[in-house]
């Protein structure tokens, strides 16, 4: 097997080179869409994606984060939770030598081909979000795909399934963005915004995310 | 393949391991071998991992989780072969004709499994699993055990109880089962329900335990003042308040209802205020926006007091409800026998005792302005309806029943019981599920003695030198009134007891004294290492049984056997029926069951269930057959009305079911008590709500000389109790640490990350410190569950806060798990969690300030 896989990188390391790297359009872009607010910050998501991936701890492909600040007793808390961004412009695409990384044309889902994958880890370190994540038993990155076999299965990924408070949502993300997609991730009155405190510049990739921030979340501009 | 291996591979897998692991069958080998025959890239498509079985090539088993923790939830198994490969939950497809998948509405929620219930495979194959019956070799507590034959294992327990029940008579044996296995219909563990308390009590030898430890107080509060329990509305309600004063909730953390939090988010978009009353600004404060108002533990009935005569005094009250519904409140609602004694609102303006409980007298106490008191109680008298949600965790203290008294007093004099939108818990139970399977007959809960569950230790080391009221031991009618029970044994299902009482130091030193410890588990525990005889026992995902809501929630879930059960395996009713035909009783045991029931369950847990479900359908009307829900999964009910506790009683005026029918804020009962030291609770009770100062507190300045912080130990939300500590995915998400205000640590010198000793003169805890502005100086908070891991000079290396806390519990008998007090220092002693940090992420908590 070890042999059969060296084989098929060598293959795919050529053709990488002699390819290269076309950025990727999708016919649609699907994102996420979290309320930072109204999250309870549960972890039913971390734990639905741990056990659909068959994941060992370590790698951890979503991550709610907690956030709080504030001088006792004026204090404030929020949750920003984040995954893969399928970013419009992933950054970790281009830097892949062995074009394990691609891109869907349908949805935007960016995925790894992990029979390809060498566990160089340049893709990691690309990543302004933290998404992609080494696993040192199988000696791969893996990352969110999605749960792209329950997306073509006509459902949503496990993480938005399990949410509790109905708090992230996945859909089209021009129309999360622009308001014209039901939600129950996003309540009466409110909007999303691209970017929260703290969280690194969209223009970066153009993260395929949107969140209903708090108050004391929100960025300039 | 042998069991641990497939476990191993089941948990242990990188996608692309998943089918050599998980089904290890011969077709999907092949399939692996030809997945790397192509050498030329493919075409990227998803899915990238394959062969990887989704969800639709597997075997779906709707089921639910299992535990005891406030809510039950669905769980839906996708298997292959015998093995569980993943878990997903509700989504909407599994309730008949008018759902499918993503129907999700605020009648007919889906019931999404929290992190607990989605992480449930790794405890159903953790390492931890017992597999095989075991009986202790080595010192008890050493954890040295060898493997045993069932015939063995219980022929030996057999033997003893014989031996211990004829020399020490019919209180030798103390039921510990608890409901950590629980909330099932058939394969149930609790005290008064529980099929433990069957067998022993039909064996003629049995000591009960008689106090919850999450809610005594609060039991009792209600039993007091509504004359039930079922003081609760069903969820739904929670979306048409106005207010909700959430004190000392966090229904983030703690679930009560299976979509509570959701309901109340609903709530917060109509418009609703929200209040927390808390040491600490909770999740729960964050997600709904709260007016966070901290209070000193173990002082909130003072604050009520506050609010109360705020209320009074500016005339807020809702007079005509109390004067049509109360008992006691003033003193024109006092009774005929009780005229001339003090009402609630005599002890509130201070007529007798010539204290008038002010705000400022209230502020005093609880540290909370009285400004805020004020603020608080005209918000809550001026907004209906508003909900006062009287949380169990401020009842977890020394005399916490008055503070849950207080509570239904305040909830009372505004008006807010019996409507839609106002509150009267409490205990919260509410729609009344059809819960037992089993023959519940007369010799179910059979007792010859039972005490208050903390004092166990007390009285096996200091029998037979005490008085019945240290013990709270329950009157009886007979000769065995009043005898102070010889424990000579302990049998422990669905409990770790040991781990989870106060004062573990003390419970060691008794657990020597025993002559008999038996548990019947799922996995090993820490009470499970003290223990002469391990039963290994089936989890819920391994029996047939059907889930019931916990307390809150209108539904039933299937729950079949998904897979067989693991190594050897049996569930707790196999093991109690084998045992009493060994004793001589089986027949009347399980009288549905011949002696193969060891072997084989299948039909006669069949029989049970479906005989159930006849009762179902006569008592609720449930309109599908047993075939049917058994084929759908869960049966979600819709309830004429959304269920409100008393409603009834408001509207029509039927009685309370209290001694008065009313709402009996002067207890009749406890107001006719002449001789306490005769009844449960041992110690007097004032049979009108009373600020009672606690044993001690942050006001009780020389005992915080020497320990000058007051510890909570509060439910975490990666744990049900002491229920998941071993999971991995779990561990991953939290910290098992001390919870310190900023500024109190910068006084000791301490930063987060910090390893810390927490300790008083009961134990010694190590674990690393979280320093926060988000809790109250003087508080800290450990969560409550860790499993004890004791070093040789018994200090505490994981973390369990019952090392530090008091055995001795409120009159009522509520456990004081939350009057702590204790002190703080850096150490150099290492703490033990109790799994490999090493194998996480760089930053597991995922947490920042800014």
């Amino acid at each position: 097997m070890e042999e059969e896989k060296k084989a098929r990188v060598q293959v795919a390391v050529a053709a990488r080179k002699r390819k290269g790297y076309t950025p990727v359009t999708p016919d649609m872009q699907l994102g996420f869409v979290h309320n930072n607010v109204d999250c309870i910050g549960c972890r039913a998501c971390e734990i639905a994606c741990k056990d659909k991936n068959g994941l060992p701890p370590g790698p951890r492909f979503r991550r709610v984060m907690y956030v709080e600040g504030g001088k006792f007793p004026e204090v404030f808390a929020y949750k920003v939770n984040m995954s893969c961004n399928h970013c419009a412009e992933p950054a970790c695409l281009p830097t892949c030598p062995t074009g394990a990384i691609f891109k869907r044309t349908k949805d935007g889902i960016v995925d790894i081909d992990s029979s390809l994958c060498i566990g160089c880890r340049r893709c990691e370190a690309a990543c302004p979000f933290g998404a992609p994540q080494f696993d040192p038993i199988s000696n791969t990155v893996m990352k969110c795909n999605l749960c792209v076999d329950e997306i073509d299965a006509g459902r949503k990924p496990y993480c938005v399934m399990g949410c509790m408070m109905r708090v992230l949502d996945v859909g089209p993300i021009d129309k999360i963005r622009d308001g014209s997609y039901a939600t129950k991730a996003v309540g009466p009155g409110e909007r999303v915004v691209r970017q929260v405190r703290n969280m690194a510049n969209p223009e970066l990739t153009n993260p395929s995310i949107a969140f209903v921030a708090h108050p004391k979340g929100k960025v300039e501009g | 393949m042998d069991a641990k291996t497939i476990l191993g591979n089941a948990l242990n897998v990188s996608r692309r391991d998943v089918l050599q692991g998980a089904a290890g069958t011969a077709a999907t080998a092949a399939a692996g071998a030809s997945l790397f025959r192509a050498v030329e890239p493919r075409e990227a498509k998803a899915f990238a991992y394959s062969p990887y079985p989704t969800d639709d090539e597997l075997v779906t088993v709707p089921t639910s989780c299992a535990h005891n923790c406030g809510s039950r939830h669905m769980l839906v198994a996708h298997k292959k072969g015998d093995v569980i490969v993943r878990l997903s939950t509700d989504d909407g497809r599994y309730q008949g004709p008018q759902g499918g998948f993503g129907y999700d509405t605020e009648e007919m929620p889906q019931l999404r499994a929290c992190l607990r219930g989605r992480s449930y495979r790794s405890r159903l194959y953790s390492a931890e699993r017992l597999l095989y019956p075991m009986i202790r070799v080595g010192e008890r507590g050493e954890g040295k055990f060898k493997r045993a034959s069932w015939d063995a294992a219980l022929d030996f327990i057999a033997g003893k109880m014989q031996d211990l029940k004829q020399k020490y008579g019919p209180h030798a044996l103390l039921d510990q089962s608890y409901a950590g296995a629980s909330y099932g219909v058939l394969h149930k563990s609790d005290q008064i329900e529980g099929l433990l308390g069957r067998f022993l009590g039909m064996y003629g030898c049995r000591t009960s335990s008689w106090s919850v430890p999450s809610y005594q107080a609060t039991t009792f509060s209600s039993r007091m003042t509504f004359g039930t329990i079922e003081d609760g509305n069903e969820d739904d309600t929670f979306a048409h308040s106005k207010l909700i004063i959430m004190w000392g909730w966090n229904p983030a953390y703690t679930f009560h209802g299976g979509n509570t939090f959701y309901y109340m988010r609903l709530a917060k978009q109509r418009g609703c205020r929200f209040v927390l009353i808390d040491p600490q600004y909770s999740d729960s404060a964050s997600a709904y926006d709260a007016w966070w108002i901290p209070i000193r533990p173990a002082t909130d009935a003072a604050m009520m007091a506050g609010m109360a005569f705020h209320i009074f005094t500016n005339g807020l009250q809702d007079q005509d409800f109390i004067n049509r519904f109360t008992q006691g409140m003033d003193p024109g609602t006092m009774p005929q026998w009780a005229q001339g004694q003090e009402s609630f609102k005599d002890y509130i303006l201070g007529t007798r005792d010539g204290q008038p409980k002010t705000p400022e007298w209230a502020s005093a106490i609880c540290g909370v302005p009285a400004t805020d008191i004020v603020k608080l109680a005209d918000l809550y008298a001026r907004t209906k309806p508003a909900a006062l949600k009287a949380s169990w965790a401020p009842g977890r203290n020394s005399n916490g029943e008055q503070y849950n008294r207080m509570a239904a007093a305040l909830q009372a004099m505004t008006g807010n019981i019996g409507k839609l939108g106002g509150c009267a818990e409490g205990v919260g139970k509410a729609w009344h599920a059809e819960g037992i399977a089993y023959p519940y007959d007369e010799f179910s809960n059979v007792w010859y003695a039972s005490i208050k569950s903390d004092r166990w230790a007390h009285l096996v080391l200091n029998y037979p030198n005490l008085k019945r009221e240290e013990i709270g031991l329950w009157p009886r009618s007979d000769n065995l009134d009043g005898v102070i029970p010889n424990v000579r044994g302990i049998f422990w299902q669905g409990s770790n007891w040991f781990n989870q009482l106060p004062n573990i130091n003390k419970q060691i030193e008794a657990m020597k004294k025993l002559d008999l410890v038996v548990c019947n588990d799922a996995t090993i525990t820490p009470s499970g290492l003290y223990a002469d005889v391990l039963f290994p026992v089936a989890t819920h995902f391994e029996r047939h049984d059907v889930a019931l809501p916990w307390y809150k929630g209108h539904y039933y879930i299937h729950r079949p056997k998904v897979i067989q059960p693991l190594g050897e395996s049996k569930t707790d009713f196999q093991i109690y029926t084998e045992l009493a035909h060994r004793l001589g009783f089986g027949e009347r045991y399980n009288p549905r069951a011949s002696r193969e029931y060891f072997h084989y369950d299948d039909a006669v847990d069949e029989a049970y269930l479906s005989a159930w479900w006849e009762k179902v359908q006569h008592h609720q009307g449930a309109d599908i057959s047993w075939e049917e829900f058994k084929a759908r999964g869960t049966y979600k009910f819709k309830l004429p009305r959304l269920h409100v506790a008393f409603q009834d009683q408001i509207e029509k005026g039927v009685p309370f079911q209290t001694p008065s029918g009313k709402i009996e804020i002067l207890s009749t009962q406890l107001a006719q008590v002449t001789d306490w030291t005769r009844t449960a609770w041992g110690h007097p009770i004032p049979a009108i709500p009373k600020w009672t100062e606690p044993f001690e507190s942050l006001n009780h300045t020389e005992k915080r000389a020497e320990h000058p912080f007051h510890l909570i130990t509060p439910h975490a939300r990666w744990r049900t109790h002491s229920i998941f500590n071993n999971i991995p995915w779990l561990r991953e998400t939290y910290e098992q640490e001390v919870t310190i205000n900023a500024a109190d640590a910068a006084t000791l010198g301490i930063k987060t990350g910090d390893t810390v000793e927490v300790y008083n003169a009961r134990g010694r805890m190590v674990l690393p410190a979280y320093v926060t502005e988000r809790v109250m100086p003087g508080v800290v908070v450990v969560h409550e569950g860790a499993w004890l891991d004791l070093d040789g000079d018994g200090v505490d290396r994981a973390g369990n806060p019952d090392v530090l806390t008091l055995d001795e519990p409120s009159p009522a008998g509520g456990f004081a798990y939350n009057t702590i007090l204790v002190n703080l220092r850096k150490t150099d002693l290492n703490h033990r969690p109790g799994w490999d940090q090493l194998a996480t992420s760089r930053a597991h908590v995922f947490r920042r300030s800014t």
